[in-house]
C-alpha cells in the first residue's frame, strides 16, 4: 500500500440525471480515522456521492480514489455503505441477516456484529419486521460496523429514530468500533453529533460550499458548526 | 464524568479545563492514574482523536504524565499543579470583577455579598 494517500478522494465529480446536474464539480477528501459529514438539505445529492464512491452509480466526469486507486472488485472488502434503509429482507432474524453477509463478505466480522448487538440490546433470533424504527436502524448500521473495512459510509443513520436510538448511535462514535476508521455519515440535522465530528462539508446544489475542520474553525474563529452553516447558507 | 461541552470552544479545550478543574479541586491527585485515551472518548462521549489531541497538548503542558506503555498519570510536580490553581482562581476573579465593574457596582459591597452567598453555598 502507498503512503500517505490514506484517503477518499472525490475529484471534480459530476453527475447528471437526464438534463439535471445534481453533482457539478464536487471536490472534497475523507481521510481515513477521521469522521467527515456531509451536511445539506434533502436533495443536495449527499446520497448520489455515496453511490459514486461506492462505484453503484457512475459518474459523468471526474474521479475518485480511494488510497490512490479507482474503486476495484476487491475494494468492497475494504470500504462498506450503509443505506438509510435496510436491504435485508423483513422476515429474516437477526441471525440470517449475520449469515448473509457473512456469505458475501470476506471482511465480515461475526466477533464484531455479536459485540454491537449486546452494546445495542438485541437478541439475533429477532425477526427484522418485528422491529422497531429505531431498533431497524441499528441492525442496519450493525451490518456495515462489523466488517473488518477501512472505510464506512453512513446515509442518514440518524434520521427518523428516536432520541434515546439516536444517542446509542453517537456513543458507537466515541468507540473502537469507528476508531481508525475513514467515516463519512450524511445528515441534515448536526445537533447529535456536532462534538463528534472532525471534519464538515458543506454541499447545495451539487457544489461543495465549504469543507472545514470542527476544532479549527472552533479554535481560530469561536465559530459552532452551525454558526458556519448560518453563514454559508444565509449568506 | 459528565462535561457539558459548549459548541464554540474546540473540545479539546474543554477537555484540558475540565482536567484543570478536577485538578485544582483535588478529585484528581498528584500523581493519580487517568484514563486511557479511548476510556475517556467514551466517558464523555467525544471522539478519540480529540482525547488524544487533549492529551497531547496536556503531556506538553506537563500536567500529566505518559511513560512508555503505562496509563498516563496526573504530574506531582507541585509547581505544576499550583500553577493550575492559580490559572482558574485569576479567571474567575477577572470574570467577576468584569460582571461587577460593567454595572458599576463598589467592590465592597460585591465582596460583602460575595462572601455571605459562598458561606451559604457549604
Amino acid at each position: 500500500m502507498e503512503w500517505g494517500i490514506l484517503m477518499i478522494e472525490i475529484k471534480d465529480v459530476t453527475k447528471k440525471f437526464g438534463k439535471k446536474k445534481v453533482l457539478n464539480g464536487v471536490s472534497f477528501t475523507a481521510e481515513k480515522g477521521k469522521i467527515t459529514c456531509l451536511i445539506g438539505i434533502n436533495g443536495v445529492g449527499k446520497t448520489t456521492i455515496m453511490k459514486a464512491i461506492m462505484a453503484l452509480s457512475p459518474i459523468a466526469s471526474g474521479e475518485i480514489l480511494i488510497d490512490g486507486k479507482k474503486i476495484h472488485k476487491e475494494s468492497y472488502e475494504k470500504i462498506t455503505f450503509i443505506p438509510d434503509t435496510i436491504t435485508m429482507l423483513p422476515q429474516m432474524q437477526i441471525r440470517d441477516a449475520f449469515v448473509f453477509m457473512a456469505d458475501f463478505y470476506d471482511s465480515w466480522n461475526q466477533a464484531r456484529a455479536s459485540e454491537l448487538l449486546r452494546f445495542f440490546k438485541l437478541q439475533e433470533t429477532d425477526r427484522i419486521s418485528d422491529l422497531s424504527k429505531g431498533n431497524t436502524a441499528k441492525v442496519n448500521l450493525i451490518l456495515g460496523l462489523a466488517m473488518d473495512v477501512d472505510y464506512v459510509l453512513m446515509d442518514e443513520p440518524f434520521s427518523g429514530i428516536d432520541i434515546f436510538s439516536r444517542e446509542q448511535i453517537a456513543d458507537v462514535f466515541t468507540s473502537h468500533l469507528i476508531e481508525d476508521r475513514g467515516v463519512i455519515i450524511t445528515t441534515h440535522e448536526i445537533n447529535d453529533i456536532e462534538h463528534l465530528i472532525d471534519k464538515v462539508v458543506l454541499l447545495d446544489n451539487g457544489v461543495v460550499l465549504k469543507e472545514f475542520d470542527t476544532e479549527e474553525i472552533r479554535e481560530k474563529e469561536g465559530k459552532s458548526v452551525v454558526d458556519v452553516m448560518r453563514e454559508v447558507y444565509e449568506a | 464524568m459528565k462535561v457539558k461541552f459548549n459548541n464554540r470552544d474546540p473540545v479539546y479545550v474543554q477537555v484540558i479545563r475540565h482536567f484543570k478543574e478536577q485538578i485544582a479541586s483535588g478529585y484528581f491527585e498528584p500523581g493519580q492514574e487517568i484514563p486511557s485515551r479511548r476510556e475517556l472518548a467514551n466517558q464523555l462521549k467525544i471522539n478519540p482523536n480529540t482525547a488524544q489531541r487533549a492529551y497531547k497538548e496536556m503531556e506538553e503542558q506537563g500536567l500529566i504524565l505518559t511513560e512508555g506503555n503505562l496509563p498516563s498519570r496526573i504530574s506531582k510536580d507541585e509547581q505544576v499543579l499550583e500553577m493550575v490553581r492559580e490559572e482558574l482562581i485569576l479567571e474567575a476573579v477577572d470574570t467577576f470583577v468584569h460582571s461587577i465593574r460593567s454595572i458599576n457596582i463598589p467592590i465592597h459591597e460585591a465582596l460583602h455579598l460575595a462572601k455571605d452567598k459562598y458561606e451559604e453555598g457549604n
